[in-house]
């Protein structure tokens, strides 16, 4: 399948109160064309995902009409935190079956100053991922359904607090390195561990944050002007959408979006020069290292000790900053990840650049643990 | 089709077919694809899957209730199902710890068996 990723862009990210859904998904769209060299008058195809802080009746009519443009090729995709990496999956299909030449992937919200993080709170947590009949009643946080992951995972394989605060530590170290990110202040395992407990046993710097942004890319049928970013291969893994009743949450759907994306590409997961994880929370990044291949199953959390997933480490990991710490402003927060990957690839991320990086693996995941998404992407 | 989970007793569906337990309910059996479905009434006894104390509510409606253990329970018939653990200090429930059910006004509820 030929496709390519063009161009790359992304709005204020942080606390933009002065602007609105519509504002921050327009300027990362002309950021992404104007990365790919490109103007909207040639864009042919528009993928969004849903936004929840405004009642869009059909979101990427919405966009659409915001951005101006008429595409021929146009869906409105949510499988939820995958669908950063599900939006190329499904571009790259439209450019190769020849529906459209020029597909613009964005999407982002006002998730932070929309409303308060209480009401964030209660929002999330009666989306529906806990099921409102059986799950609901009984109070569970989003953060809750992921904590008891991790406390599965810690039961089975003997990983610590130490190394789940590990990975929200690394990543925050590339987010210091990263200009755009929300939140830059160094931290500590001390100071993960010291943070406000959550929910057992997470804590509240083991997990997300919640940002304003809009993330775009460009996905065409040819390399663009920049130094091309081509697809070579992508898989999904589907176990579940309620938590409750799933026999083995310490493995994930990673399993088999890892298998089919590297078999795809004929590459190995140590071919992998820097891996863009989804990191909702701290548990999320130990177990996507097992389940892609990158350690053997149970050894996420020794694998992140010693600067491993680091800058300069064997593997380093969610170079951006992440949801952890760079952006995490609702469905779009897996763009970033594509979009710091098509960066590393092309040499442009300065002090946080992975010398040489030729190829790059993009994940995310949706839901709890539920649906992954997979991608290796390349220098062509 | 199903009707509605009883509120009387704990009841899981239970496939006519195969005999075995499933829970969500669903139109057929997840492990032979049945269609005869009932509500039937397991032992009501299980284990501690996972766990975990939440400390900070998710909306005013449970702030009274901080801190409180939510745990996926294993029954003994085999089906997972995400409830609390009532009647023990949080920091005393751990994975394994054997549970009976309690019907609550949240609905079916596990304590730890005596």
């Amino acid at each position: 399948m030929n496709a390519f990723i063009a161009g790359v862009g992304e709005s204020p990210l942080g606390k933009t109160p002065d602007l609105n859904a519509m504002n921050l998904q327009h300027a990362a769209a002309l950021a992404a064309l104007a990365d790919a060299g490109l103007t909207l008058a040639e864009v042919d195809g528009l993928l969004t995902t849903p936004i929840r802080v405004a009642q869009w009746a059909m979101p990427v009519g919405m966009v659409a009409q915001g951005l101006g443009i008429r595409p021929g090729y146009l869906a409105t995709l949510d499988v939820a935190g995958a669908s950063g990496t599900a939006m190329v999956h499904h571009a790259a299909m439209a450019v190769a079956t020849g529906q459209a030449k020029t597909v613009l992937c964005v999407a982002g919200q006002n998730q932070l100053t929309n409303v308060s993080r209480d009401a964030t709170v209660a929002q999330l947590a009666s989306v529906g991922w806990a099921h409102p009949e059986y799950e609901a009643p009984y109070g569970p946080l989003i953060p809750t359904l992921y904590a008891l992951v991790a406390q599965r995972h810690m039961h089975e394989y003997g990983t610590t607090p130490e190394q789940l605060a590990e990975v929200a530590v690394a990543i925050r170290g590339h987010a210091a390195l990263n200009p755009l990110a929300h939140k830059r202040e160094p931290i500590t395992v001390a100071d993960v561990l010291a943070s406000k407990m959550i929910t057992t046993p997470l804590h509240m710097l083991d997990c997300a944050i919640v940002s304003d942004g809009a993330a775009a890319f460009v996905v065409t049928a040819h390399p663009g002007k920049k130094k091309p970013v081509k697809l070579l291969g992508q898989g999904y893994g589907f176990t579940h959408a309620y938590i409750g009743e799933h026999d083995n949450i310490a493995t994930t759907g990673a399993v088999q979006s890892g298998r089919e994306a590297f078999a795809m590409a004929g590459v190995t997961p140590a071919d992998i020069d820097v891996a863009q994880l989804y990191d909702c929370f701290t548990i999320t990044v130990i177990a996507e290292l097992e389940d892609l291949g990158f350690c053997p199953k149970g050894e996420g959390g020794r694998f992140v000790e010693g600067g491993r997933i680091r800058l300069g480490g064997e593997l380093p990991v969610t170079t951006h900053g992440g949801l952890l710490s760079a952006a995490h402003p609702g469905l779009a927060g897996g763009m970033f990840h594509v979009v710091e990957a098509v960066r590393q690839l092309r040499g442009e991320c300065g002090a946080r650049q992975v010398r040489d990086a030729e190829l790059a693996l993009a994940h995310g995941n949706g839901g709890i643990i539920g649906i992954h998404c997979t991608l290796i992407l390349g220098n062509a | 089709m199903l009707p509605p989970r009883p509120t009387n007793r704990f009841m899981l569906p239970r496939c006519e077919g195969c005999g075995k337990f499933h829970f969500y309910p669903r139109p057929a059996c997840p492990h032979c694809g049945g269609a005869r479905l009932a509500w039937m009434e397991p032992s009501g006894r299980g284990e501690v899957y996972s766990h975990s104390t939440v400390h900070r509510a998710p909306s005013a409606a449970f702030k009274d209730d901080v801190p409180y253990v939510i745990a996926i329970v294993k029954t003994d018939e085999g089906p997972h199902l995400l409830s609390r653990v009532v009647g023990v200090s949080p920091e005393k429930v751990s994975i394994g710890m054997r549970l009976r059910v309690r019907l609550g006004d949240r609905g079916p509820e596990f304590e730890p068996e005596a």
